[in-house]
C-alpha cells in the first residue's frame, strides 16, 4: 500500500522537474496519467539509450522518471480549421483528477481558466523563474537555472576566479530540487483539498527553489549580518574540510572543532607536524596559513590511505573522515545494500535494471517500484475508454 | 492567546521538532511555511548551535533567524524526567514530530516510535540521519558535505581533469529537510485515509543519491561509471559558463543547430558560424574544448547584463551566472516574493527568503521572524497542555522549562 493510493494525477509536464515531480507522487502509489504528445515526451528522446541506439522505449532517462506511471498518448495541439479532438479527453481526466502536474512556461490553458471550470483541481506549474517573468527568461535550461539561483557559482569551494562555475551533479540538479518543491507544495496543497473539497494554483519558480535552499547563508547577507561579494568564496566556510587524493580514489576530510583535531592527530599516529597546530586551531587559529599548511602535511598522508579501511578507523575515533564514493562504490555499500535503496525492476525494452529509489522509508507505506516506466501510450485504451466523449 | 489564523493548505496540522542545524529546522520551516504550526522544542541547557554561532545573544542569532521563520519556540529541559514527560504531552497534541538528533537519541529519551505511539497511535513520526535509523553504518555521523561525498554526488562535480571537489561546502542539509518535509505530508495522507500512522526513516546521504538517480539508472543501463565532468552536457554544445567582463560569467545552453546560428550571430562571430568543426551538434560535442576555449576568446570583453539579453533576444537561452551581490539585488526576487519581510524583535522587520511557490487562493501567512527562546512557552503549556499559571511559574522555578 502507497501513502497516496486513491489519489489520481494527470501530468502534461514535459521537462524533467515535472516528470520527477510526478515521480515522487507516483512512487508514494498515486495513480500517475501522463499525457504524451504523438511521438512521446521529449525526454523519450534524451540519452543515454540501450546500446547507445535512440527510440523511444530505449531512454534511461525517461525510464527512470517514469517509473510507476501510466502514458496515454494525446494530441492537444492546435491546428488551423481542424477542432481539437481530444482537448475533451484532457477535460474529462481533470474533472475527476485531484491534481495536475506541468512545466511548460505557456500552459495549454490559463490557470484562472483551469480553476473556474475544475474549481476543485489542484494545478502545479513549474517555470524557470515563475508566473510573470518575461517569456525570454522562461526558456531558462538546467544550467541556467543553476547559475541564476547562485550555487553554480559558489561550486566547487575555494574555486579560483578564471575556473566557470559549474552545473553540479549530472544534467538536471536544479531540476530534482524544483520537484522536490512542487511535489511538496502539491501534497500540501492535495490536503487542504481533502479538508475542504477546494484546489489551488501553485505556481513554482525553479530559481526560487534555488534560492530558498541557501536560506542561512544568504539569508544573513539579506540582512546585512554578512556582506554578500563578487568572489566565488562567499558561500565558503573557511575550514580545512575539502577532498583529498588517495591511494584509490578520494577522501572527504571535514573538521571544524577541538576534538576533531585530536581524533585525526591519533588516527594519523601522532606524527612530528602535528605539534605545531595549537590544540585548538579550528576554533580560534583557523586561518588561511593554518590550512594551507595543514594540507601540505596531510595530502601526502592522504595519498598513501585506502579510502573505506581509512573512513572507518576514524569514524571510530570521531574523525568525520568519508570515502568520496562512486556510482560502483554505492552498490558494494553495506549500508545501501541493507537498506535496499536500490532496487531491481524488469523493463520490457532495457530489461532488468538497478533503479534508485527514495531517501525515506515508511513504515506503514514504503515505496515501492511496482511498474517500469509505461511504453508510449500503453494505457491509451484503458484511460480513453473510461473517458470517451459520454 | 491564541495564535493569528495564517492560513495556507497545512492550517490545522501541528508539528512538534526536535531539531538542531539546518536539516531538520528546514523541514519545519518549509511545513510553516505551507501554514503547519510548527513548535520547536528548546532549551538553554541543550541550545540549537544555531542559536550559538555569530554572538552571545541566542536571540539574536543570525543563522537562526534565517531558517525560522513562523516557528513557535517552547522551552523544555531534554535532560530532566520531568521535561520529557512535558514533551510526551505536546506530542499527544500533536500530528507529526520530527527529530535529527543524533542516533540513539530519542529512543534513550523515551521518545522512540514505540514509546511515541503509546501516547498517540496516529503520530507519524520523522527521524532524520545521515545514514538513516537502522543499517551497519548507522552508528556514524556527518555534516552536509559528508552526506554528499558519502552519496555519490560530490564525485560528480568537479572540473574536468580536477579533483572531484564536489558541490559548495554549504550544498545538501537543505534539500534533506525538504525531502523530510515532503515525506511527512505524504504520511499524512495516509492517516486522512486509514487513521494509521507511521514512523519514517530518512537517510540524509540517500537524499543526495536520489539527485543523481538518473546518472546512476543510466550507468547500470549503459555500464559507463559516471564521473566529474565540469559543465558537459551529451545533449547541449555549446554548454557552459562562460566569462565576461569584469570577472563575471554567462551561463549558455545551445541545444541545436538554429540555436548555435543565432548565438554566431548575435556574437559577431561569423567564422564560428563557418567554422566545419562546430557545423553540427555531434562535431560541437566532439571538439567542445575548442569550442569553450574560441566563445571565451568572444565573451571576455563583453558585459553579461548586455550579452545575456541580447543571446536570449535572439532565442538562446543565456543568464546571469549570480554572485551573493547579484542575488541580493535581484528586484525580480523581491517582486515575487522571493525576498520578503517578516517581523524581528530588535529592528521591528528583517527580510528573508521566501518559499519557492505561490498559491491561490489561500497562500500561508508569512509574516513573524524566529522566534525568541521560549516566546510561546504560555501559548503551548497554557492554551495547548492546559496548565495553570501556577504550574508552569513552578516549572519554570524549578528550571524544568529553562
Amino acid at each position: 500500500m502507497g501513502a497516496l493510493n486513491g489519489t489520481l494525477i494527470v501530468e502534461t509536464a514535459e521537462r524533467v522537474c515535472g516528470e520527477y515531480c510526478g515521480k515522487l507522487l507516483a512512487d508514494f502509489g498515486a495513480e500517475v496519467i501522463k499525457l504524451e504528445r504523438p511521438g512521446g515526451a521529449p525526454t523519450r528522446q534524451m540519452g543515454p539509450f540501450m546500446d547507445s541506439i535512440a527510440g523511444p522505449e530505449r531512454s534511461a532517462l525517461f525510464a527512470y522518471l517514469n517509473t510507476n506511471k501510466k502514458s496515454v498518448m494525446l494530441d492537444l495541439a492546435e491546428a488551423a480549421d481542424q477542432p481539437v479532438l481530444e482537448r475533451p479527453v484532457l477535460e474529462r481526466l481533470l474533472a475527476r483528477a485531484d491534481a495536475l502536474i506541468d512545466d511548460h512556461a505557456e500552459p495549454l490553458t490559463l490557470p484562472a481558466d483551469l480553476a473556474e471550470r475544475h474549481p476543485r483541481l489542484v494545478h502545479c506549474l513549474i517555470t524557470p523563474f515563475g508566473q510573470g517573468a518575461p517569456a525570454e527568461w522562461q526558456q531558462a535550461r538546467s544550467i541556467n537555472v543553476i547559475n541564476a539561483g547562485g550555487w553554480a557559482y559558489h561550486t566547487p569551494s575555494e574555486t579560483t576566479p578564471d575556473k566557470p562555475p559549474l552545473k553540479g551533479a549530472g544534467r538536471f540538479l536544479s531540476d530534482y530540487e524544483a520537484g522536490i518543491d512542487a511535489a511538496l507544495a502539491t501534497l500540501a496543497s492535495l490536503y487542504r483539498q481533502r479538508r475542504t473539497g477546494s484546489g489551488q494554483f501553485i505556481d513554482i519558480s525553479e530559481v526560487q527553489v534555488q534560492v530558498n535552499r541557501v536560506d542561512c547563508v544568504l539569508g544573513r547577507m539579506l540582512a546585512g549580518e554578512a556582506e554578500p561579494g563578487p568572489e566565488r568564496t562567499r558561500y565558503d566556510m573557511g575550514g580545512p574540510a575539502t577532498s583529498f587524493a588517495c591511494k584509490d580514489g578520494f577522501l572527504y576530510l571535514f573538521m571544524t572543532t577541538r576534538a576533531h583535531w585530536a581524533a585525526l592527530v591519533e588516527l594519523m599516529g601522532e606524527p612530528e607536524w602535528t605539534k605545531s597546530f595549537p590544540d585548538d586551531w579550528l576554533e580560534f587559529h583557523c586561518t588561511p596559513d593554518h590550512v594551507a599548511e595543514f594540507r601540505r602535511h596531510f595530502a601526502p598522508w592522504a595519498a598513501e590511505q585506502e579510502k573505506v579501511p581509512i573512513s572507518e578507523a576514524g569514524q571510530k575515533l570521531g574523525v568525520a573522515i568519508v570515502p568520496v564514493n562512486t556510482a560502483a562504490d554505492l552498490l558494494l555499500s553495506e549500508q545501501f545494500i541493507q537498506r535496499g535503496f536500490f532496487q531491481r525492476l524488469s523493463h520490457p525494452v532495457l530489461g532488468q535494471g538497478l533503479y534508485p529509489t527514495v531517501p525515506y522509508k515508511l513504515s506503514r507505506t514504503p515505496v515501492e517500484l511496482a511498474t517500469p516506466a509505461p511504453a508510449l501510450g500503453q494505457h491509451n485504451a484503458e484511460i480513453k475508454a473510461d473517458h470517451a466523449a459520454a | 492567546m491564541p495564535l493569528p489564523e495564517r492560513g495556507g493548505p497545512l492550517a490545522g496540522v501541528r508539528v512538534l521538532e526536535l531539531t538542531k542545524v539546518w536539516a531538520g529546522p528546514y523541514a519545519g520551516k518549509l511545513l510553516a511555511h505551507l501554514g503547519a504550526e510548527v513548535i520547536k522544542v528548546e532549551s538553554r541547557t541543550n541550545l540549537d548551535e544555531m542559536r550559538a554561532y555569530g554572538g552571545v545573544d541566542v536571540d539574536a542569532a543570525p543563522y537562526f533567524l534565517s531558517i525560522n521563520q513562523e516557528i513557535l519556540s517552547v522551552q523544555a529541559n531534554m535532560k530532566s524526567a520531568e521535561g520529557l514527560d512535558l514533551i510526551r504531552r505536546m506530542v499527544a497534541q500533536s500530528d507529526i514530530i520530527i527529530d535529527n538528533l543524533r542516533p540513539g537519541a530519542m529512543e534513550r529519551s523515551q521518545l522512540g516510535y514505540e514509546a511515541l505511539r503509546q501516547i498517540k497511535p496516529d503520530i507519524i513520526q520523522l527521524s532524520i540521519k545521515m545514514w538513516g535509523n537502522e543499517g551497519p553504518l548507522g552508528y556514524q555521523t556527518g555534516y552536509a558535505p559528508s552526506f554528499a561525498a558519502l552519496s555519490g554526488l560530490n564525485y560528480l562535480v568537479g572540473h574536468e581533469g580536477d579533483v572531484p571537489r564536489g558541490m559548495n561546502i554549504r550544498y545538501g542539509d537543505s534539500t534533506v529537510g525538504a525531502c523530510a518535509a515532503l515525506a511527512a505530508i505524504a504520511a499524512l495522507h495516509h492517516r486522512e485515509r486509514t487513521g494509521e500512522g507511521q514512523f519514517i526513516d530518512l537517510s540524509a546521504v540517500e537524499t543526495m543519491t536520489s539527485l543523481i538517480g538518473d546518472s546512476l539508472f543510466g550507468w547500470s543501463v549503459t555500464s559507463e561509471v559516471p564521473h566529474a565532468d565540469g559543465n558537459f552536457h551529451p545533449e547541449m554544445c555549446p554548454h557552459g559558463a562562460y566569462p565576461c567582463r569584469e570577472g563575471e560569467w554567462l551561463s549558455i545552453a545551445v541545444a541545436n543547430d538554429t540555436e548555435w546560428q543565432a548565438l554566431c550571430r548575435t556574437i559577431g562571430a561569423e567564422a564560428l558560424a563557418d567554422d566545419r568543426r562546430f557545423a553540427s551538434l555531434d562535431a560541437r560535442l566532439a571538439n567542445h574544448r575548442e569550442l569553450d576555449i574560441a566563445l571565451s576568446e568572444l565573451t571576455r570583453d563583453r558585459g553579461v547584463l548586455e550579452l545575456g539579453e541580447a543571446l536570449r533576444a535572439a532565442g538562446v537561452p543565456a543568464f546571469l551566472s549570480a554572485s551573493s551581490l547579484d542575488l541580493c539585488s535581484d528586484e525580480a526576487l523581491w517582486s515575487r516574493g522571493g525576498y520578503r519581510m517578516v517581523s524581528d524583535h530588535r529592528n521591528g522587520t528583517r527580510p528573508i527568503i521566501g518559499p519557492s511557490w505561490r498559491m491561490t487562493p489561500d497562500e500561508a501567512r508569512i509574516e513573524r521572524g524566529a522566534p525568541l527562546i521560549g516566546e510561546h512557552n504560555e501559548y503551548v503549556y497554557r492554551e495547548v497542555l492546559g496548565l495553570s499559571a501556577d504550574q508552569v511559574d513552578d516549572l519554570t522555578l524549578r528550571k524544568v522549562i529553562d
